[in-house]
């Protein structure tokens, strides 16, 4: 027992946890795949018993004498045993009509017009006639011709457009059954391989234990038993690899048996005999040909090789990284960090536990989808491609450059006349800076005042000022900007009346660049100024009585007074007051939004606002991520900055 | 005797002008209270004759409604399903100060009280987070809430993303609270054989007892007044909190002012409230909190 010390079980842990970090990761990665190619052979083998029907519908309507009636009894007779779960409809544009359902037995009266519960059917069907149209006037396959959706995990729906010649005549619905994916392995197959490698591990230690190499002291490194656990931990990951590899394989053979019969299934529906209707089946929702079939319609030989290999490539893709990070893990444990970190973590382990729940929750929710935000901002996401993975729609810094580097500020109108161009960026940033400067001049200028009043000596009724004085920041601030918004109302609001009162002509508010925002500066000097009368006085009142009596024996003028007692106290609470109403006046998305919306013609956006614009009213996620680690950069130099300067006064004083 | 005379001429001024400015600054919640009051939808106190002299404009601008009536906010509680949206929204600002105090008074009592490693990282990275743009996290946060946690419509969601969001700002103040509490009242609580727990949960936070007031305040209100988030979270009507159905009356097309207006005074009126208790330790809370910053 003597050889088994505290390093070595570290390195026990070490090959335990390593292996069990990449053999997990492997194996999700495995299953994530596998089920991925699970699903599209399911949506394969619906889309070509889709076109099978299609093409089928399509020989029927396309001669001359063809009965919208008969449509329905030919489609049963196609499929005369749908399975129990499927349905095939049959639509008509224009007209809005049903003209046939399988199975049969459920509907009476076929044709008919659709019910007003199935509109969302005929608005499908408009929308594959016009991403055909699309297509073909761009000539290139953009929208898809297909479509293919999960009604939920087990039902699958596939729609396709019926052409009659060359226009569009309706389309073919296809809702059947899904068969669930099974698991390729269950992990806990992994726990064989690990307990192989502790045990030989153990009994190599055991064996090994007095030699030079393999003796465990503490804070020293033991090279014989390190080497031995990554040598163990690779044999183990490989073993793992090679398990869940030939798993696969299988997987695969059975995915290419499945895609087989669902194209035998297209060719029995569209009868053997007829091959030139064959490569029709091949193809994709985007009606490209997928190159998969021979030209008597069944998969060819190298297809059915490169197919299996491609599933092993995706899937064993990751296998070097996750290998790596496993390695490291090890080499973290037998190199004696993790100890180190134990420990720390043991003498603070009060801290720690303290502050863990604020700190994971952090992780979780602000510092995870910050690093997602600033990895978007190097995409061209937008709502098309949101789904697709970050690496293939990475265009690198383009959404920056595009941002940082335009500097048309001014435009030329067709009179000659120069405009400024409001999308600008630089525009906007100017606009958020007056708007900032100008807010926190008038938050302090008025707070303090209204405090030095307020803090006078026997004044009475003080208590009920300061408590009316401080509702305005009481109230929601969302409810503060509907309410201004409604007071600037061009016609009915309560400014131009007290305009109109005093016989000047009433104003249109939002329309001027000036005059919409002063609306902004209004409405947020209104529900500003309390935080800082608040902070003003509550400095003051921090002050005591006798620095004035000093001040006074001194002979100090009123003036010096305020100059040498008052305001040195106050900027103790000031200063950091005056920082982060920098920061919240900066980032104040309600006021902007609600009160002008940056009206006139975005005009008066600040950096926030036309960040969230271009996100949700634009929906191009990547460039609005790019504008907003814009708006955090010029935030961090602020505070950098700030930082440099308040570090100066401490030591000035 | 002179002096003490002087003294109430000067405050005369001052009282006029607080008065003065005290009305105008009360003047838009007069308004608001007018127009909930007159039982009509129109942005306007009272209507305008088609020529309107002086007086006729005066009488528009003193928010006294023309005709006295209850009808929108009795209309707003029933006809219109805001009684569920405050519902949501009293759930979501309770559940987020419950959970916000919480995690920002035990963050900020390790920071305050220990040295570890990590500290000024944790502290600093703290900080920073209060710039992060919220644009920036809103699709993100979608995602990880919305479609991994599967945390839409849910009153869950919005309290941890509310909570969350509170931490710095809340442990930033605490921090700056206690450390003002004496060390020397805990080391005497170990030497009597008191835990770091006991010490936490009986000497420190009813100490702190006006910080954490802040920090409830700021909490609830964070869950109270938030509305982008609950836009984008909660997509189904019944779930939607008081902030985005309040919008819904005058954004866009509809200008139903008479319910924004009653439903704004029957929101305010629990934050008003609670901001008004805590506003003695508001002050004391917030200038602990500066003089660290």
């Amino acid at each position: 027992m003597k050889r088994l010390s505290g390093s070595t079980y570290f390195n026990l842990i070490g090959l335990a946890l390593g292996f069990l970090a990449t053999s997990s990761l492997l194996h999700s990665k495995m299953e994530q795949e596998a089920r991925k190619q699970h699903l599209d052979t399911q949506e394969r083998a619906a889309v070509i018993e889709t076109i099978a029907v299609r093409e089928l519908t399509q020989e029927a309507v396309n001669i001359p004498e063809f009965e919208e009636t008969g449509l329905h009894e030919l489609v049963n007779a196609w499929i005369p045993e749908p399975s129990s779960n499927q349905s095939i409809k049959i639509i008509k544009l224009s007209g809005a009509k049903l003209l046939a359902v399988a199975p049969a037995s459920a509907e009476a009266d076929i044709p008919r017009r659709l019910a007003m519960d199935e509109k969302e059917l005929f608005d499908q069907a408009k929308r594959l006639k016009t991403a055909r149209m699309v297509n073909q006037e761009e000539q290139k396959a953009r929208k898809p011709e297909i479509e293919v959706e999960y009604k939920n995990t087990t039902q699958i729906v596939v729609a396709a457009p019926l052409l009659k010649g060359d226009k569009a005549y309706g389309m073919v619905l296809n809702e059947r059954g899904v068969t669930p994916f099974h698991k390729l392995a269950s992990y806990s197959e992994a726990f064989g391989p690990l307990a192989g490698g502790i045990l030989i591990f153990l009994a190599g230690v055991l064996f090994f234990g007095d030699s030079k190499l393999f003796r465990a002291e503490a804070g020293r490194i033991s090279i014989g038993q390190t080497a031995l656990a990554l040598i163990l931990f690779l044999a183990m990951i490989l073993f793992w690899n090679h398990q869940l590899s030939s798993r696969l394989d299988e997987f695969g053979q059975s995915q290419l048996t499945s895609l087989q019969q669902a194209h035998q299934h297209g060719l029995t529906l569209l009868n053997p005999s007829d091959l030139n209707k064959a490569p029709a089946l091949d193809l994709d929702r985007f009606q490209q040909d997928r190159g998969l079939l021979t030209a008597n319609g069944q998969i060819s030989t190298e297809k059915q090789v490169a197919f299996s290999s491609e599933l092993q490539e995706r899937a064993g893709g990751s296998l070097v990284g996750f290998t790596i990070l496993g390695f490291a893990l090890v080499l973290f444990f037998c190199f004696g960090f993790a100890r180190k970190l134990a420990s720390t973590i043991r003498e603070h382990r009060y801290a720690y536990l303290y502050i863990t729940p604020a700190i994971l929750a952090m992780l979780v929710l602000v510092f995870f989808p910050f690093l997602f935000g600033i990895s978007l901002s190097f995409t061209d996401s937008n709502i098309y491609n949101s789904s697709l993975p970050l690496a293939e729609i990475w265009v690198g810094l383009v959404n920056y450059t595009e941002i940082l580097f335009d500097f048309e500020l001014f435009t030329k109108a067709a009179d000659g006349t120069t405009l400024i161009n409001y999308e600008n960026f630089y525009w906007t940033l100017y606009i958020t800076i007056m708007w900032t400067v100008c807010n926190v001049a008038i938050g302090v200028g008025i707070g303090l005042g209204l405090a030095l009043i307020l803090n006078t000596k026997g004044l009475k009724m003080r208590t009920l000022y300061r408590v009316l004085l401080i509702l305005p920041w009481a109230i929601p601030n969302y409810i503060t900007a509907l309410i201004w918004n409604g007071m600037f109302h061009k016609q009915f609001g309560v400014i131009n009346q007290v305009l109109l009162m005093v016989g000047l002509e009433p104003v249109a508010w939002f329309d001027g660049v000036f005059t919409s925002f002063l609306t902004g500066i209004a409405t947020n000097g209104w529900l500003s100024f309390p935080f800082m009368m608040v902070v003003c006085l509550g400095g003051l009142q921090s002050i005591s009585a006798d620095m004035y009596e000093a001040a006074k024996l001194d002979g100090a003028s009123r003036w010096q007074q305020f100059r040498f007692v008052t305001l040195p106290s106050l900027k103790i609470v000031l200063v950091p007051a005056i920082i982060i109403s920098v920061v919240w006046t900066f980032n104040m998305f309600n006021i902007i939004f609600l009160v002008s919306g940056g009206q006139p013609g975005g005009a008066n956006e600040i950096l926030i606002t036309k960040a969230y614009k271009i996100a949700f009213e634009q929906y191009q996620y990547g460039y609005a991520a790019a504008y907003s680690t814009v708006i955090f950069g010029i935030l961090l130099i602020y505070g950098v900055f700030q930082m440099k300067m308040s570090k100066a006064t401490e030591a000035n004083t | 005797m002179k002096s003490k005379r002087t003294g109430d001429v000067s405050h005369f001024w001052l009282h006029l002008f607080l008065i003065v400015f005290t009305l105008l600054s009360c003047y838009p919640i007069l308004w608001v209270i007018s127009i909930a009051f007159s039982g009509k939808q129109s942005l306007m106190i009272a209507e305008l004759s088609a020529n309107p002299g002086f007086l006729d404009h005066l009488r528009a601008i003193i928010p006294i409604p023309s005709s006295f009536s209850f009808s929108n906010f009795t209309d707003v509680m029933t006809q219109q399903p805001f009684a569920k949206w405050m519902f949501n929204s009293f759930i979501v600002a309770t559940g987020t100060t419950i959970l916000g105090v919480f995690l920002a008074c035990t963050a900020a009592y390790a920071f305050s009280r220990f040295k570890f490693p990590g500290q000024r990282v944790g502290m600093m990275s703290f900080m920073v987070s209060q710039m992060f743009p919220g644009t920036l996290m809103m699709v993100p946060l979608y995602i990880i809430v919305v479609q991994y946690l599967g945390l839409g419509n849910s009153w869950i969601g919005l309290i941890v993303v509310y909570a969350v969001t509170a931490i710095p700002f809340c442990v930033w103040m605490l921090k700056g609270y206690f450390d003002t509490i004496s060390v020397e009242i805990e080391e005497s609580a170990i030497m009597d054989g008191a835990s770091r727990f006991t010490i936490f949960y009986r000497i420190i936070l009813p100490l702190a007892k006006p910080a954490i007031a802040i920090t409830a305040l700021f909490s609830f209100m964070t869950g109270w007044n938030e509305f982008i988030l609950a836009s984008i979270f909660m997509e189904e009507e019944a779930m939607y909190t008081a902030p985005v159905g309040l919008r819904f009356f005058v954004g866009g097309f509809s200008h139903e002012w008479g319910y924004f207006a009653a439903g704004s005074i029957i929101v305010s009126i629990p934050v008003v409230i609670l901001f008004m208790m805590t506003q003695k330790s508001l002050v004391s809370g917030l200038t602990a909190g500066g003089v660290k910053g």
